[in-house]
């Protein structure tokens, strides 16, 4: 019988902040709780502000995905008024979520994810020194590339959303400028800039190749085609991923939810039980507040329902986190990419996860190439948007009633529900990706995907724990967790 | 001699980080070369263990490690009933740490509103404040008198978030000994001197009141749709975002997000008024005078503004 060790855990930031503590038996995580533990009570400071104040209010709960917040609050309030916006301003909200997506995918991976690859752990392997030339934290090629690039397809962002984070361009009934046609040649320069990086260094081949993947066959075919493949940060990123073991860990509930995103034929929604692909239907979401820091009534509510009065217990109760459990027909379900991936049908992921679930080799890669596909969109976007169309349509005043936002963000399913009454905010409630992924246990007492993702890790150094890192950030919890940080308890 | 940088969140959506990272002359990695910066944290950037990080932190508070400069970013959150406890690291608020902190700190920034004067986290049941503001009141967390071991109050840097360009500029000017002078709320002059209104390029539609009522267009934005940018102190369209972008350059109002009371209690989007005339004016104005100028702006609109031709 081998040691069991009780260990504490901060990560920073995910819409807050993360603890995580876990429990190790034999050198395997064989318990797990998920903690968020700041809370900026975004929905009460909602309450009783003005109808549009929810789309300057709700991008500052995160500087990430700010974009995808004031997507989801106009959707909301658009379905109140019951208006439909133009084409041209579809365009321009999906392109500008495009560039966060993607920017947070880059940013993601190769300044949160890839430095764990130069942890010490691996320093025998014959590719760490390779390793290390490209991801070491401030120093590596890559890193220093991403920050470069990323910024520079920002710009696209100042162009037709005036600034990012924080952009604020979408308002009901449309958006609130017209790019002219020289701002738009500029965005067509800054995706094509981008687009030539990515493939060149990433992928080592063009897009339009690495689209013709679509099973784990010729996913390996793709990789020893040639040199340029092997080498690129995703050939890389394939041989160094399956050499220390991320496709053996991190395998979690096996359930995934996507609300749809764009276009409904290019992200799908829907919800995944045992392979099963259900239709989605919001009214069974519900949030459950058995372990955490708010008052509950006992049962689980749907978001409309739903209330946020904090009830900071401390250590005494079971409670444990600020996080709410979001669950659907009562059931956990991780979402992202790969979710996205699955329920829209993208025959590779399919076929990766078929055996054996997911993984955080799997996760991480529906991250990598998820930019593959949405850059041809986005061209196609900026290629349609007519000056002889309307960008915005005003709509008529703001009418009481109640309407939901739902949709894909960067990290998955985001849902804002809000109510209006007397032209006033009368309840906001909010569900983010990271609130699906971290989410404490429920009032079955069922872990979240977090959690039960990181049951059965291997831990063979208790002072190291990088296992633990790819578990988490594979989720890409909208943080920058220093899970390297460790205290031990007991 | 390096020069360490220490960067701590406390209640913040991260949306300063993220500015920082966009930041474009120098931008961060250059910043670090060229100014020799020790990056002793930052949750986003510093790649260290849990033990290192302890005694890093252990060493600044002995006075054993030298603290240059000290980034917060994000509200203080003091809540419930001054505990701490709605923001903690490892069970232990981390008001705490930022206190200890800033006690050994050569120089403290806020950055971005929330640290500057509560910004958002200052208007829900948390107990949020800034450093050394809340809001228009200076005593915020620290207390009016505190001076940071360089003799300076803590130096805001409003925005919502700040622009990355100042936090890296501000940086550089500390490590280089460059006086920087304060406004009454504590920002650096040299940025937060100019209104967000100079250099809006809707400027023409706002000297002959030629106003919008609905979104899209191409007139100015302070009489009915809410814009601050005659009353809020940044440089948003002096220093563009993205290389490119302003709020008023896509038709979106300022929204004062750099002014101490943001988020403003009134609605964002519609302009409170007095018979037409916002209620807010400019600094130093007189509601007399300035109703009879805008009377004869208005009279004096060319039609060419009044047909939206000229281009913005
Ligand atoms: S839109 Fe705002 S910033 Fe621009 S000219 Fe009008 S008042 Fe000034």
């Amino acid at each position: 019988m081998g040691k069991t060790y009780n260990l504490e855990i901060p990560l920073n930031r995910v819409e807050g902040d993360l603890e995580l503590k876990v429990q190790i038996e034999d050198n395997r995580i064989n318990d797990a709780w998920i903690s968020g533990v700041m809370f900026r009570d975004f929905e009460n400071i909602l309450k009783g502000r003005a109808a549009l104040d929810g789309i300057v209010i709700t991008p500052r709960i995160c500087g990430i995905c700010s974009t995808g917040h004031l997507y989801a609050a106009n959707k909301a309030i658009e379905m109140i008024l019951d208006i439909e916006i133009p084409d041209n301003a579809v365009r321009l909200r999906n392109l500008a979520l495009m560039v966060e997506m993607i920017q947070g995918d880059m940013r993601h991976g190769f300044l949160y994810f890839f430095p764990q690859f130069v942890n010490i752990t691996y320093s025998h392997i014959p590719m760490f020194s390779e390793a290390v030339r490209r991801y070491a934290p401030l120093k590596g090629e890559i890193y220093i590339e991403t920050i470069k690039e990323t910024k520079k397809l920002l710009e696209i962002m100042g162009i037709i959303g005036g600034q990012w984070p924080h952009t604020s361009f979408m308002i009901p009934g449309g958006v609130s400028a017209i790019p002219n046609e020289s701002d738009l040649v500029q965005c067509v320069y800054l995706l094509k800039h981008f687009k030539f990086w990515y493939e060149k260094r990433i992928l080592g081949c063009h897009v339009e190749r690495f689209l013709e993947v679509k099973n784990a066959s010729d996913l390996d075919i793709w990789l020893n085609e040639n040199e340029l493949h092997q080498k690129s940060d995703l050939g890389f990123y394939i041989r160094y991923a399956k050499e220390i073991g991320l496709d053996s860990i991190g395998k979690g509930h096996c359930n995934f939810i996507s609300f749809g995103g764009f276009d409904h034929n290019i992200i799908h929604s829907g919800f995944s039980f045992e392979g099963d692909i259900e239709e989605f239907n919001h009214e069974k979401i519900s949030e459950s507040l058995a372990y955490s820091w708010f008052k509950d009534n006992n049962r689980d509510e749907h978001p409309f329902q739903g209330e946020t009065r904090a009830y900071a217990t401390g250590k005494e109760s079971k409670k444990y986190s600020w996080a709410k459990a979001p669950r659907y027909k009562g059931i956990p379900a991780e979402t992202g990419p790969l979710s996205e991936k699955i329920i829209s049908g993208n025959p590779l992921f399919y076929d990766l996860i078929k055996h054996k679930g997911p993984n955080v080799f799997i996760r991480e890669l529906s991250r990598l190439v998820r930019v593959a596909e949405t850059i041809p969109i986005m061209e196609k976007y900026l290629h349609e948007i007519s000056h002889s169309e309307p960008f915005y349509l005003s709509p008529k005043n703001i009418v009481d009633g109640e309407g939901f936002g739902l949709i894909n963000v960067a990290r998955g399913a985001l849902g804002h529900w809000v109510k209006i009454k007397q032209g006033k905010i009368s309840n906001y409630q909010i569900i983010t990706p990271t609130s699906w992924n971290a989410s404490p246990r429920d009032s079955a007492g069922i872990r979240g995907p977090m959690e039960e993702a990181l049951i059965g890790t291997q831990i063979d150094n208790i002072s190291n724990l990088v296992n633990i890192e790819h578990v988490i950030r594979s989720f890409d919890p909208c943080l920058v967790c220093t899970v390297h940080s460790l205290k031990i308890r007991n | 001699m390096s020069n360490s940088l220490y960067w701590m969140q406390c209640g913040s959506c991260g949306g300063d980080s993220m500015s920082f990272l966009n930041s474009e002359s120098p931008d961060i990695i250059e910043l670090i070369e060229t100014f020799n910066i020790n990056l002793l944290w930052h949750p986003s950037l510093a790649y260290i263990t849990h033990e290192q990080h302890t005694q890093v932190v252990k060493k600044i508070i002995s006075g054993e490690q030298s603290l240059d400069i000290l980034c917060i970013e994000g509200a203080i959150i003091r809540g419930p009933s001054g505990t701490g406890v709605y923001d903690t690291s490892i069970s232990e608020p981390k008001k705490d740490l930022v206190i200890k902190l800033a006690n050994q700190a050569k120089y403290v920034l806020a950055v971005g509103t929330c640290a500057s004067y509560g910004g958002v986290c200052s208007a829900g049941g948390v107990e949020g404040t800034g450093l050394q503001f809340h809001k228009k009141n200076n005593g915020g967390f620290l207390g009016d008198s505190f001076l940071s071991k360089g003799g300076y109050p803590v130096i805001n840097l409003p925005g919502c978030p700040c622009h990355g360009e100042i936090i890296v500029r501000t940086i550089m000017a500390l490590i280089s000994d460059s006086k920087i002078l304060l406004t009454e709320f504590n920002a650096p002059i040299n940025w937060y001197g100019i209104l967000v209104h100079q250099g809006c390029t809707r400027n023409e539609y706002h000297e002959y009141q030629v106003e919008d009522k609905v979104f899209g267009d191409k007139g100015c934005l302070f009489f009915h749709l809410g814009c601050h940018g005659p009353i809020a102190y940044g440089s948003c369209n002096k220093l563009l975002w993205n290389r490119y972008g302003s709020k008023t350059r896509i038709g979106i109002p300022c929204l004062g997000c750099t002014m101490p009371d943001f988020p403003q209690p009134y609605p964002f989007f519609s302009t409170r008024n007095i018979e037409g005339i916002p209620l807010s004016l400019p600094d130093g104005i007189d509601r007399a005078h300035y109703i009879a100028y805008k009377g004869i702006a208005a009279a004096t609109a060319p039609k060419r503004l009044k047909e939206r031709k000229t281009n913005i």
